[in-house]
């Protein structure tokens, strides 16, 4: 039947197609993830890079024209690579890494590694350059224990020394100023402050004293180095100033804030912000003080005397910028409600710059800006420009030049996508127009002709605007041609190869993104998203339903409370619903779209809640009523794992539930770690397969089947195991079971037709394996029309094979299409940053290990132990994917293709072809060849048709 | 004058040789226009045949016997075609072998083509075997050598695999059962 359909098909599209090349659908966005540390690199003056360390472990250089990385390290994730401190000095960028683990040097203008160094262990307090003569030529590593000191220029330890009572003072902060000492800091909380004095050439502690400190408890959020080794701290309960002179060491002098004549707002932690432009010398007697959220005052340190510089208020965030022997405040306070100002003080004096105005434009759907890092230099005329970089709370960076210029944004909350769906693009409006016209209903003879009349106006209308675009395009040069993708010009191809790709991304900012090229249509950013939410989204409408716009639901629970809220929006455009959704006062446990529909399209979604109670969204009375119609069918699971338990229930007709089964694992034996059940959109178009005798073995394809994979607690490689559980979640009928001993996870798996693949650990063998479970029928069906759970007597037949696989994998995905015709392959992600496209024909329980005629008859391959990886099924080439996490299909209008997006911290989307391209021509196809003989042939038979009947006539004449 | 041979080129007279239309009589009114006669041979021009004389030949009834059982025969040559074909068919359905490509199914659709193709013409054979006595013996000799033909190529054809027999074959009609319950769910988010 597949080929008849690829004859059928092939036919069809030499009228209509129009080539695709594979290699230009792939498209790769490089992210980094919520910038840590950022700074300029300033040592050559034409440098264009801002130098980054962000919360995903990610080092890497921006290029600031354009945004795009110059280079990326990606280090371990979790705490292993964290990155917890970044100095820059001059060309060379100092890291120490993995909670002072190692210290690491690069080369900013290449990315290079300098040289790397393991750390004695110890958990890291802090880190700062050390300088002697204006030269910095040390890095100073403070750990809880320990401080030692490095070279910038090898890594090599100069000395190491043990910290004095380091049981009792916690010592969190080294400073140094440049003259021939290093100052450790530590504290005793709520009793005093210790000060030790190390010598930078030998170690030797020079000093070693203790000042009386009852309210400190924390030296890095409160206190300051400033001027001439002045700590300076600030405390919330006293609401003064404390100083105290590393130099004398006299005692620590209390200024309350209240001479200053400053005000702190009631419940706010003061905090200080100071500046060492160069870690040679001392850091500047200039500093802020931060007294309320959006009040800050720049003060002066002379002569022991504090001086109120400026006064900044409103002032969102500040920041200093050094350039040269200048340095400068820049501070940015709001202007409206949608744009911010940013001015240049100058740091000595507190004097406004002239023309350093610059006004950033807020995104009415991003977050507010929560990071300034600023750049200063020296214009010809000797006067200060600046340029800025303001991280947004939704973790996008933008990029500011003089006068409110921006220059670039990069949404960095994309390296961090959580869900995604994919939803089919809006006929174009005109189309739009004559769908609409023909889904109403008939009103009259007279207004049905006139309105056909008008859509059909307003066709031509569009087509001759569109002529009249091509024409006025076509002249301008090519470059100026912008291909723009713009919410107009949306709209979907003859294949539906194009959709949008709605993400949700863990800080709450959800995006809504053109597969084609890669674009971000629209972005909203949902502030007040709890940090640990989950979120569930869901497609309650498609563009199918014209004139009723399309409409996605997410569902956002709060782990800790259970509450959750509902966000109706417009995947297109993204604009949220006028539809309300309903209070959910109940923690939510789950939710179930069903494939009802209320009188608007809509599917309903209903939400399950702690009492299992259900509420059903949208809940019209015609949805209420359907909803007891159907009650009797409609059925759900839930699986809580920290309890091992697996339920099933059935809806009542007054949406109240009643328990029907219940599964216990014993949550001390083994855990639950995944639940899989089929893809509600999957198609399977063949009901079984031809055998070599060329009978059929059914499939069992039960839409209610679960594979719920499970992994030992016991954690010894002798006795870990993983389990793997068929479970039907209508009746709760366990349908097979299986456990692989001497295996342990991460378990990655994936359920779809009748099958069932996964994947583990083997700790027997030292080596990652593949299983896969077949399911059939038999060689007869049970019943053919209808599929119901609650009648199935017989249990199916189960197939099972293992194989080796050469790699670790870091996800699992099937490629889907649109009628299921085409075979599947698996598309594994690969911690290298490949992307393997694996016939599913490799797994398949019933290769032989003797070939018969019979199994060659059905194409099987013969069970070989290894799975090969072959370079050509990398389907994204030499373009790595760092860190994939998951991978989304979806199926295109063309059976052949299945779109792919694979997303981890980078987002990777392309389309592949299982089966080859068997219903579309291919790129090199010779039209004019074809056409000109068809047209050949046909006159040639009209030609000689003539002479004939020419002929004939003369003949009948002789 | 009057000649019975109807000569020169009068009005009346008959033109063409065929005895059967030749006229008791002609009155020949111009002499000596003989040019005009194709048919005839230059000498016999002015011949007057004699009486009794006929350019047709008088059919010898005395080998009746034997031209009946000719076409006896050939009748059952006719009848005994298919049938003789089939030992010839067999070898050739041996020699194309069980693998689909051009040829073979070239064959194969010659094979089933010949006899369908015969058996509609049918009446056209009955009436070549009209003048025999056992006309219907042989038709239905004729009949089942076809009917035979046309097995054979059938056979031939599920040899190939060529035929819907197997279930496997109509596999691809099989619709998706559809689904009685709704079901859904998952882990506690």
């Amino acid at each position: 039947s597949l080929s008849l359909f690829a004859i059928i098909r092939y036919c069809l599209y030499i009228l209509f197609f129009t080539g695709l090349s594979p290699f230009l659908f792939c498209r790769r966005q490089q992210y980094v993830g919520k910038v840590r540390f950022a700074h300029f690199d300033t040592h050559v003056q034409s440098s264009k890079k801002v130098v980054v360390a962000t919360e995903k472990n990610v080092f890497a250089a921006l290029n600031t024209r354009t945004g795009e990385l110059f280079w990326r390290h990606v280090d371990k994730t979790g705490s292993e690579g964290n990155i917890d401190a970044l100095l820059l000095q001059g060309a060379d960028a100092v890291l120490v890494v993995g909670n002072g683990r190692l210290l690491r040097s690069w080369e900013v203008n290449i990315g290079g590694l300098n040289w790397e160094i393991l750390l004695d262990s110890g958990s890291f307090q802090s880190a700062c350059l050390v300088g002697q003569q204006d030269n910095v030529k040390y890095v100073a590593v403070l750990k809880k224990t320990v401080i030692s000191l490095h070279y910038l220029s090898n890594g090599h330890q100069k000395w190491i020394e043990n910290l004095p009572d380091s049981e009792t003072v916690d010592y969190q902060a080294v400073y140094s100023g440049g003259n021939g000492e290093v100052y450790v800091l530590g504290v005793v909380p709520h009793s005093h402050i210790a000060v030790v004095v190390y010598s930078v050439d030998d170690g030797e502690i020079l000093k070693q004293f203790s000042v009386e400190a009852a309210w400190l408890s924390n030296i890095q959020t409160s206190c300051a180095v400033v001027g001439k080794g002045m700590l300076t701290c600030v405390d919330s309960t006293t609401l003064s100033l404390y100083m105290l002179d590393l130099h004398t060491q006299l005692q620590m002098t209390q200024l309350p804030l209240q001479t200053l004549g400053l005000e702190v707002d009631p419940g706010f932690h003061p905090t200080l912000v100071s500046t060492q432009p160069n870690a040679a010398r001392q850091p500047l007697s200039e500093f802020f003080l931060q007294l309320g959220p959006e009040h800050y005052v720049l003060l002066q340190l002379n002569n022991g005397q504090i001086v109120t510089l400026r006064d900044f208020k409103p002032a969102m965030l500040v920041s200093f910028a050094t350039t040269g022997e200048k340095t400068v405040a820049a501070v940015m306070s709001p202007k409206n409600k949608t744009a911010c100002g940013l001015n240049l003080f100058s740091a000595d004096t507190g004097r406004r710059l002239l023309d350093t105005t610059l006004i950033f434009n807020m995104d009415p759907y991003g977050g507010k800006p929560e990071t300034l890092y600023v750049q200063a230099f020296l214009k010809k005329d000797d006067s200060v420009g600046y340029r800025a970089i303001v991280q947004t709370e939704d973790h996008t960076l933008t990029f500011l030049q003089q006068p409110g210029r921006v220059m670039w944004t990069r949404e960095e909350a994309l390296s961090d996508v959580v869900t995604m769906e994919m939803v089919d693009l809006p006929l174009t409006g005109t189309q739009a127009e004559l769908e609409g016209e023909f889904g109403k209903k008939a009103d009259g003879l007279m207004s049905m002709v006139l309105k056909r009349l008008s859509s059909q106006f307003i066709l031509l209308q569009a087509w001759v605007s569109h002529l009249w675009k091509l024409f006025y395009d076509a002249r301008k040069p090519r470059s100026q041609v912008k291909n723009d993708v713009t919410i107009e010009n949306l709209s979907r191809d003859e294949f539906n190869l194009q959709k949008m790709m709605v993400m949700v991304t863990a800080s709450g900012k959800l995006f809504g993104i053109d597969s084609k090229t890669g674009t971000i249509v629209w972005k909203h950013y949902l502030d007040n998203i709890p940090s640990n939410a989950a979120f569930k989204l869901m497609v309650q409408r498609t563009t199918a339903h014209f004139p009723h716009p399309p409409q996605c639901t997410l569902l956002i629970k709060d782990k800790d409370t259970g509450l959750a809220t509902l966000h109706v929006f417009n995947p297109i455009f993204g604009k949220k619903s006028h539809i309300t959704p309903p209070a959910l006062p109940q923690p939510i446990l789950q939710s179930l779209l069903l494939p009802l529909m209320d009188q608007d399209y809509a599917k309903v979604l209903l939400l399950v809640d702690d009492q299992y109670k259900v509420s059903a969204f949208p809940s019209t009375k015609n949805v209420l009523q359907q909803l007891q119609e159907m009650a009797s069918s409609i059925f759900f699971y839930l699986v809580d794992s920290s309890q091992g338990r697996l339920s099933g229930y059935r809806l009542r007709t007054d949406l109240s539930t009643e328990l029907i089964w219940e599964v216990v694992i014993p949550p001390e034996i083994q855990r639950i770690v995944s639940v899989k059940g089929k893809r509600p959109n999957e198609h399977v178009h063949s009901q079984g397969r031809v055998m070599g005798d060329r009978s059929v073995l059914y499939k069992y394809l039960n839409p209610n089947l679960l594979a719920i994979v499970t992994e030992s607690t016991d954690s010894h490689q002798e006795r870990s195991f993983v389990g793997i559980l068929l479970i039907d979640g209508v009746t709760g009928r366990i349908i097979h079971e299986a456990v692989q001993r001497k295996t342990k996870g991460p378990v990655h798996v994936v359920h779809s037709e009748n099958w069932v693949v996964y994947e583990y650990w083997s700790t027997k063998s030292r080596r990652n394996e593949f299983s896969v479970i077949e399911l059939y029928e038999g060689m007869e069906l049970y019943n053919s029309t209808v599929f119901s759970s609650l009648d199935r007597p017989h249990a199916p037949q189960v197939l099972q094979q293992s194989y080796i696989f050469p790699s670790a994998i870091s996800t699992l995905e099937a490629t889907l299409t649109e009628k299921g015709i085409t075979s599947r392959h698996l598309l594994i992600g690969l911690p290298s940053g490949g992307i393997l496209s694996l016939p599913k024909m490799f797994l398949d329980p019933r290769r032989p290990e003797i070939v018969t005629e019979q199994s060659r008859e059905e194409n099987l391959i013969p069970y070989a132990p290894e799975l090969p990886i072959r370079t050509e099924w990398y389907i994204n080439y030499n373009q790595t994917i760092s860190r994939v996490r998951g991978i989304y299909t979806a199926p295109s209008g063309l059976e052949s293709t299945c779109l792919v997006v694979a997303y981890g911290l980078d987002i990777y989307q392309t389309r592949v072809y299982p089966s080859k391209q068997f219903d579309v021509l291919k790129d090199d196809y010779d039209y004019m060849l074809i056409s000109s003989v068809l047209f050949a042939l046909f006159f040639a038979t009209m030609i000689s048709k003539r002479l004939a009947e020419v002929k004939l006539l003369n003949r009948a004449w002789r | 004058m009057a000649s019975p041979g109807g000569q020169g080129g009068g009005a009346l007279s008959t033109r063409g040789g065929g005895g059967a239309k030749r006229m008791k009589w002609a009155l020949e009114l111009s002499l000596g226009n003989t040019r005009s006669r194709g048919d005839r041979q230059g000498g016999q021009g002015d011949v007057v045949y004699p009486i009794g004389y006929s350019e047709k030949p008088v059919p010898d009834t005395s080998i009746q016997e034997t031209d009946k059982n000719l076409v006896e025969k050939r009748c059952w040559d006719v009848a005994l075609g298919p049938l003789k074909q089939i030992p010839m068919n067999l070898f050739i359905m041996y020699m194309s072998g069980n693998t689909i490509s051009i040829f073979p199914i070239m064959m194969v659709c010659m094979m089933a083509w010949r006899p369908i193709q015969a058996l509609m013409s049918m009446s056209a054979t009955f009436k070549l075997l009209e003048s025999s006595s056992q006309q219907w013996l042989q038709g239905l000799v004729y009949l089942i050598g076809n009917l035979l033909g046309s097995a054979l190529a059938i056979y031939k054809c599920q040899s190939m695999g060529l035929l819907p027999t197997h279930s496997s074959d109509w596999l691809a009609f099989i619709d998706p059962p559809q689904r009685m319950e709704i079901m859904g769910g998952g882990m506690v988010l």
